[in-house]
Order: C-alpha cells, then structure tokens, then sequence
C-alpha cells in the first residue's frame, strides 16, 4: 500500500450505498441523413464494399471448406475457418472509426476485423505510405507477386497485396502475411494497424492491455483495442486484463499525464453464443455484456450496447470511446451486438439453435440492412449494389485463383530446410544499452537501501576463508538488483511489473531501494493477476516497449499458464521473426512453505519451445545473466531460488564485479574440476554436490562439478568433454525427476558419450511426489548424503559404502504405482 | 534515558544494518515517530521511537549491529 494513500476508516466506514454509471443501451439514432452530410456518400459506399469483401471472402473460404472449390477454383484447405457471416457491420463500423495508428489485436474469429482495418487503411493512408508499406514488406516481393498476378496498380494494387497475404497467410503459404506460420487465427499486419490475432479465446485482452501500457508511455497517440467474443468474458484472463487497464494508481499514483487509465477498447462482438453454449441465459451470470463494466470501475469501463448489425451505430460508439481513451479516460468496453449466420465452424451442425431465431437475424443481415438504407437514401441505386456485388465476387475470385496457384504462393518448403521453422524461434539477438541515464529515474545515491548495497564487500570470503554474512557481501538477490536496476537506469523502454514491486522491495527484496528512485510508470505493483502480468508483458513488447515481470513463486506459472506457453513462447515464431518480445519473467522458486509453494518447474518451462531458460547459482552468475535476459531480444524466464537470495559469491576469483557485465546463455560452468565422474547440476543443486564432491574426495573419488546455468540454450560440449575425461556422469536437480530437465540431459549424454562412459549415466532429482513441509525439505530436495550414496551405489559398487541418505526406493517399483 | 535495541525480528535473524536515520543526532523526537529504518536479510523496518525526548544516536547509518545492540537513546 503506498503511503501517499490513506486508508481512511472515517470515509470507507461512513453508510450510504453505491450507485452505479448507466450504461447506455441501443442507443444510437442518429438519422441516415445526418450520417452521409457527416461522412459523405462515398465512404458509406465504401463501407459498404468493404462489408461485401468481407463476406464473399469468407463466403468463398466456407465454399473450400465444404466443397472443395470456390467458383470452378478447386483447393483442399486443411486448417481452420472461424467465419463471422453476419457480423461484419461490427468490424467495418469499427473500422471506419479507428484511424490507421489505432491497433486492433483478434481474436479466433476475426478474419472481418482484419480486413476492415486493412481495407479502411487502403482507402484512407497516403498513397506514398502505401507505397512505402508495401516496398517494405518482404523486401517488396510480395508487392511484385500481386501487382504480376494481377495486373493493378496504385490503391488497388494495395488491396490485392492486402487480400493476397491474408489468403496466402490462412492457407500457410510462403509469403503469407507471416510467413504462413500464422494462419487463419493468427494472422496480423501491423503497418495497416492489424496486431495478432489469438486462437487463445480472450487471449487478445491482456496483450491489448500491454500494448495500450506502451503506446500511453511512448506517447504515439493511438488507441488499442482487443477484440473478444461474448464467450471470452468467462475467461478469468480477460477480467484481469480489464482490471489491469483499469487501475486507480494510473490517476492517482502515476505522473506520466498519460490519464486514469490506460487507452484500449475491449471491444466484445457478442453474437449470443460461445461455440453451442449461449452466453446470457446460460453459461453467463450477466443478462446483458455490457453490464459487466460495472463490476470493473466506478466509470463502469464507460460500457455501452451497440447495435451490431449497423456499422454506423459501430462507428459512432467507437468514435466516442476512442476520444474518451485519447483524453486519458480508458479504458473502455463496447458489447456489439449481432448475430453469427453461419456455424462456428464448418462442422458445426447449429443443434444448439432453432431455424427460426437464424431467420429472425437473417431479417436483419447487416448487408442487406445497410444496402437498403443507402437505396432509401438516393446514395445507391439497386443496379450500382448489384455491380458492387458482382465485382467483388470477381475480385475475390481473382485473388483467390492466385493464391491457389504455388507458382504465385508456394508451400512453406520444410523439406529443403528441416529446422527453418525452428530457425524462427529466437533471434539471438542483444540489445546495447544507451550509455546515459534514462531521464525519469532518481540518482541511486538517493536511496539509503541502494547506499546499503553500495556498501558492501563484492567477494563473499573473508581474508581468512571464512564466509561473510550476507548483510556485509554482495548476495544473489544483490547481484540480480545491480544487473536489473543498471538497465533500468539506462533504458526508458524497460518497465518492471509484479505483485508487490514497489515499496516491498519485490517479493524477496530483489528490487529494494528501487521505488526510491524509479516512478510508478517504470516500476509498478500489479494486481494478484499472474495472467494479466504475462499477457502485458507480451503485449508491451509486441509494441516496442521492454518487459521485466515477477512471478512471486515459480509455482503461480499456472496461473499464466497460457500467457507462458502460448503467448510469450510462440510470437516470436508464429511472426516468422517479424516480432521480437523482449519479456524477462523472473519466477522465485520457493522453500519451506510446502506443495503450493516450493516446486521446481524449470521442467515444465524447457519442454515449451521458444522460451530461454535460465537458473543461476551463484550471485556472480546471477548477476551476468540477468544482464544477458534483460538485454536479450527473445523472451527468457529467469529462475531463483529462495534459498539461494542470501548466497554470497564464493567461486568467483574477483567475487561480483562492481560494474556491468553480461554472461552468454547456454554455456555450462566447471565449478570444481574432477578425473573421476561428472555431477551437472540444475539451479541450488550446485551446493548438495560441491558438499557431496568434498566427501568423495575424502574417499578418493575427485568429482568434477558442472553448473548448467542456462537450460535453454544449452551447449553439451564442455559436458562432453568432461564425461570424455570421467567417463560417468550424474545429474542433480530439485525437479521431479520424471519429465524433468536433467533426464534430458542425461539422456542426450548417454547418445553422444556413450564411447566415454564406464556406466549409465544416473539423474537424482526430487522424487515424483509434493514437496513436503519445512521440517521434511531434506527428505525431498537431493541432500549430499543422497549424492553419495548414488555415487558409490552406480559408480564404485566395489568399494564398500554405508548407505547414507534416504533413497534406497525401486525406481521400477514406485513407477508401477504412479510415482 | 530509554534505550532503542535492535529488535529480535525472527528467530534466523542475528544482525540488521542501520539503512537510514530520518532524525539527527541531537533532534528532539515524538514517542511513536519513526526514527530510523533498519534492514535484515529478509526485510527492512522502521523503528519508531520509544519516548519523547532528545535523540543520542549511538550506531551509525551503514553500519552493522547485532541483535539487542543499542542503536540510540533518547533522553
Ligand atoms: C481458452 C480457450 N478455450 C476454448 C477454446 C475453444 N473455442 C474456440 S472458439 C470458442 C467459443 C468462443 O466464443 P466467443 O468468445 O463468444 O467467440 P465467438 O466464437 O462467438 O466469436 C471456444 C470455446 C479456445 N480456443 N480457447
Ligand atoms: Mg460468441
């Protein structure tokens, strides 16, 4: 609780009740008249194109997916087709209101809304933005596929490019939009304002959230908006995405005069249904979408029910909540009201509707609605609709006879390349950091907890050997805030996010003394929302902006499981490279406080492709590495162990440098040389085996001790060379053993040292049950004891041994029971 | 004179470092005032002063005193 925020009982004590925003419902009534003297006739027409474009596009996608051909072009498309027949007044109303600086980021359903915004784009940016867009992508080579294939030039070369990567990128061709490692739910564009699509349902809201953070901070002027379905507000990650966007420290703590809250849309195209579960009535407590704004914020998130099935009504709510989010007062919700026409998907078989209700939405289809209301209006004759219908239809016949043909969009050839989509995963790159001060931070001299660790010896042993206390050397946690606070002070990008990041210091101090010098913007306290902390981050950099989030303990990971594994692991790859999402997660791994609180998940997060792993010892390692996360440009997730915050550095010759210095991933650390066996430990492990390598010394047996450092990238040399000179290897972690990491180690050890090894390499990790209370730890977490024992047992069964520790148990047998 | 030890903050706790005195030596202090913040390994703390009266500092700011030492009196 920040001190500048009294919590006052006189006022929250004093009785009344609540009284809440109203929340308009269909309200707009804005005569047709009005509208064209507003818009003029030609963009009404133009929406209504684009409205058409839209739905025979889909139309035709519906048509490969039942039939197998579309207007005489046959193709067997393999992937998904979340159609939005009836729904595209929603996407083009919002469109016409959306500038092209606006970012809209999709849901599995949004096909319309991309369209709409590209379309809108194509009608409206300069034609030398255009051409500028389209010389950039691909190096303009998708801009000479089109523009050969089908013969246009100017605005209508821009639109062929637009209809052609989309289709190229939903049939996961080559030069698709993203290469085709997107696809139909993935697709995005970001020069016309079209940011990922998410086949997460709600997944868009938190990433929404994020990206508005970074654009009120960059101060580029434009509004977010996250498009959802009326089934994506029973998904607990959309609630703390609103939440996130909404909270009282942006107007009363933060002095970036970016406003109240941050400026994004949640822009809810409710058609009734999840995929056969109706929304209100059934699945939902709420009886109108809308109403959940109030349970967000005193403003109600300024929600509203619009008419869905005209775009202008569309348009006129998103106008008004787009100038509310441009003053400073987001965010907002919109729930658009219309009607899916068509199933969810191809196989759907509508069992969970009549034929009457469809009819009574067809009544209001909102092409046909629109199409007679510019007629009535003397703005289209009948013969000029049917012409636009026609040429449309041709249009998307043309595009999509391209797109069907491989000589104009050839198939992503994997063969040629076996590992280029994982060539796509990282892009190994690093950042430098600018060698002046960002100008919104403090001077650390300021801070009495910052002089604290100023003041403090950098190398853990005293003069006579013995280690020093924590207090008075350099620890882990030290060592973690050097690395963080130096790129905190030298980088305005980097925001730090978390639940208690401020004046606590972070869950376990590594951050204090920080709040001394950092403002609010730059170091925040989140809500207890771990999937709204990911799904920012991953959003905040989508956007430019450089992410540092804190999970209080490893164990909150599911929690964010999606936002981890889906979002912040994937992007990176399912932009074929176009995106980078420097996102730094750090997860404390816990101790002593049982099951819910002490799991080493690093097994869990190096079994996700596209996430850098790291798990550093030592407080010099620690130090370097975080350095190397923070100016990493792929996502890493950092793990620290609370047993080890307190570690001073005792291996390090020159103890923690005082200066700044980065460490590369993946390369493993001889910690103690040794002839005679191998132990590669994982995170705290290092300890237990450099005790357990002492008390096979006094047996004669000199181990050599490994730390891995990084998991993920891993080089196996240097522990090839060292099994090639031992000839056994042992792995040591406090992760279940089964599944875990150093079984995959151990595994590729036993493939490509097989020639050096005199016995099966051996792993030790916690056994495949809870971790037990503090009092129990050691009968769990590997002891030296433990590493002995295994030693002699697997490596030196000749020499005679007393069994030490507690695991003499039959691997075989317990797996027999489920352990 | 009424002494301010530094408190036992838990039983893993030996020692704490003096962070920041937010009084002079010499000031006079309110019973109840914070007058300076102290940090273990696990946490930092205000203490608050324990009576009324003139603040003799006895241990100073970045230094390190055991469990029980005196850090100042107020007279
Ligand atoms: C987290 C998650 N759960 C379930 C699904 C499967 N699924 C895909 S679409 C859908 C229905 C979504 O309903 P709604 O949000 O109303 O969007 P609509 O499909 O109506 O556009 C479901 C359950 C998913 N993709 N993601
Ligand atoms: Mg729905």
């Amino acid at each position: 609780m920040p001190k500048e925020l009294v919590v006052d009982p006189a006022s929250s004590r004093t009785p009344g009740h609540l009284s809440q925003a109203t929340i308009p419902v269909h309200a707009y009534a804005t005569p047709i008249a009005d509208e064209i003297a507003r818009r003029g006739a030609p963009a009404l027409i133009e929406a209504l194109r684009h409205m058409l474009l839209i739905r025979e596009f889909e139309g035709m996608l519906a048509a490969m997916k039942a039939q197998g051909a579309y207007r005489g072009i046959a193709y067997t498309y393999k992937g998904p087709a979340h159609l939005s027949i009836g729904q595209e007044a929603a996407a083009v109303g919002s469109a016409l209101a959306l500038d092209t600086g606006d970012h809209i980021f999709g849901s599995h359903r949004s096909h319309g809304e991309f369209l709409a915004k590209g379309l809108a784009a194509v009608a409206r940016l300069p034609q030398a933005d255009l051409d500028r867009i389209l010389a950039t992508h691909d190096e303009g080579r998708l801009r000479d596929t089109v523009a050969r294939a089908l013969g246009r030039d100017g605005r209508a070369l821009a639109e062929d490019v637009l209809l052609f990567g989309f289709l190229a990128e939903i049939f996961m061709k080559a030069n698709g939009f993203n290469g085709g490692m997107g696809g139909s739910m993935h697709a995005f564009f970001p020069p016309f304002g079209c940011y990922p699509n998410n086949a997460i349902v709600g997944a868009s809201a938190g990433i929404a959230a994020g990206a508005a953070l970074r654009r009120r901070l960059a101060g580029d002027g434009g509004i977010t908006v996250a498009h959802a379905g009326d089934g994506a507000t029973g998904c607990g990650p959309v609630w703390e995405a609103m939440n996130f966007a909404a909270m009282g420290q942006y107007g009363r703590l933060w002095q970036d005069g970016g406003g109240t809250g941050l400026p994004v849309l949640f822009f809810f195209t409710n058609n009734f249904y999840a995929m056969g579960g109706q929304t209100a009535g059934e699945t939902m407590g709420w009886d109108r979408l809308s109403r959940i704004g109030a349970g967000l914020s005193p403003t109600a998130l300024h929600a509203e029910t619009v008419d869905g099935t005209n775009p202008l009504a569309v348009a006129d709510a998103v106008a008004r909540k787009r100038a509310l989010l441009l003053n400073g007062d987001g965010p907002a919700l919109l729930d658009v009201e219309c009607y899916r026409l068509c199933g969810h998907s191809t196989t759907d078989a509508n069992a969970y509707r009549t034929r009457d209700e469809i009819k009574l939405w067809e009544e209001l289809d909102p092409i046909r609605q629109f199409a007679t209301t510019l007629e009535i209006a003397g703005v289209l004759t009948e013969a000029e609709a049917v012409a636009m219908r026609e040429e449309v239809a041709d249009r998307i016949e043309a595009i999509t006879r391209a797109v069907t043909d491989p000589a104009l969009a050839p198939p992503v050839d994997v063969a040629a390349e076996p590992t280029r989509i994982g060539r796509l995963m990282f892009s190994h790159r690093a950042i430098d950091l600018p060698a002046e001060p960002a100008p919104d931070v403090g001077d650390p001299t300021g801070s009495a907890a910052l002089r604290g660790i100023a003041r403090k010896a950098r190398h853990g042993l005293a003069g006579d050997g013995t280690e020093l206390a924590p207090l008075r050397a350099i620890t882990l946690r030290d060592a973690l805030g050097e690395a963080i606070l130096h790129h905190m002070i030298h980088d305005d990008r980097l925001v730090a996010w978390g639940e208690e990041c401020r004046e606590w210091g972070g869950a376990f101090g590594v951050y204090r003394g920080f709040a001394d010098i950092l403002p609010h913007h730059r170091l925040f306290n989140s809500p207890i929302s771990e999937a709204a902390i990911v799904a920012a981050a991953v959003g905040h950099a989508m956007e430019g902006g450089r992410s540092l989030v804190e999970l209080m303990y490893a164990d909150f990971i599911g929690r964010a499981g999606d936002e981890i594994f889906n979002q912040m692991a994937k992007w990176q790859a399912m932009s074929a490279g176009a995106l980078s999402l420097p996102v730094v997660l750090r997860a404390s791994v816990g101790s002593k406080y049982g099951a819910q609180h002490s799991q080493d998940w690093t097994g869990l997060i190096t079994h996700i492709p596209g996430l850098k792993v790291v798990y550093p010892a030592t407080p010099y390692d620690a130090k370097g590495l975080m350095a190397a996360a923070l100016a990493s440009q792929d996502p890493v997730v950092v793990f620290e162990s609370q047993r080890l915050y307190d570690k001073v550095e005792t291996m390090a010759p020159d103890g923690v440098p005082a200066g700044y210095y980065r460490l590369p991933f993946g390369v493993p650390d001889i910690k103690r040389a040794g002839r005679d066996l191998t132990i590669l430990t994982i995170g705290p492990a290092l300890y237990p085996a450099l005790a357990a390598a002492r008390d096979l010394a006094a047996a004669g047996i000199e181990a050599e001790v490994i730390d891995a450092r990084s998991l993920v990238p891993f080089d196996y040399r240097p522990v090839l060379d060292s099994v090639a000179r031992t000839g056994r290897f042992l792995a040591v972690t406090e992760a279940s053993e089964r599944g875990s990491f150093a079984q995959t180690i151990a595994a590729t050890i036993a493939r490509h040292g097989f020639a050096s090894l005199t016995a099966p390499p051996r792993v030790i990790g916690a056994p495949n049950w809870i971790v037990p209370g503090a009092d129990m730890e050691a009968t769990y977490f590997p002891q030296p004891d433990d590493i002995v024992d295994a030693v002699m047992a697997d490596f030196f069964p000749d020499r005679p041994a007393n069994r030490r520790g507690l695991r003499d148990w039959d691997d075989i047998a317990l797996a027999r029971t489920g352990l | 004179m009424t002494p301010l030890p530094v408190p036992q903050l838990g039983n893993e706790i030996t020692e704490a470092e003096i962070t920041e005195w937010h009084k002079a030596d010499g000031a006079t202090v309110e019973e109840g005032e914070p007058i300076v913040t102290i940090t273990t390994t696990k946490m930092a703390i205000e203490l608050e002063a324990p009576a009324a009266g003139t603040l003799q500092i006895r241990v100073e700011e970045g230094e390190i005193a055991e469990v029980g030492t005196v850090l100042a009196e107020i007279a």
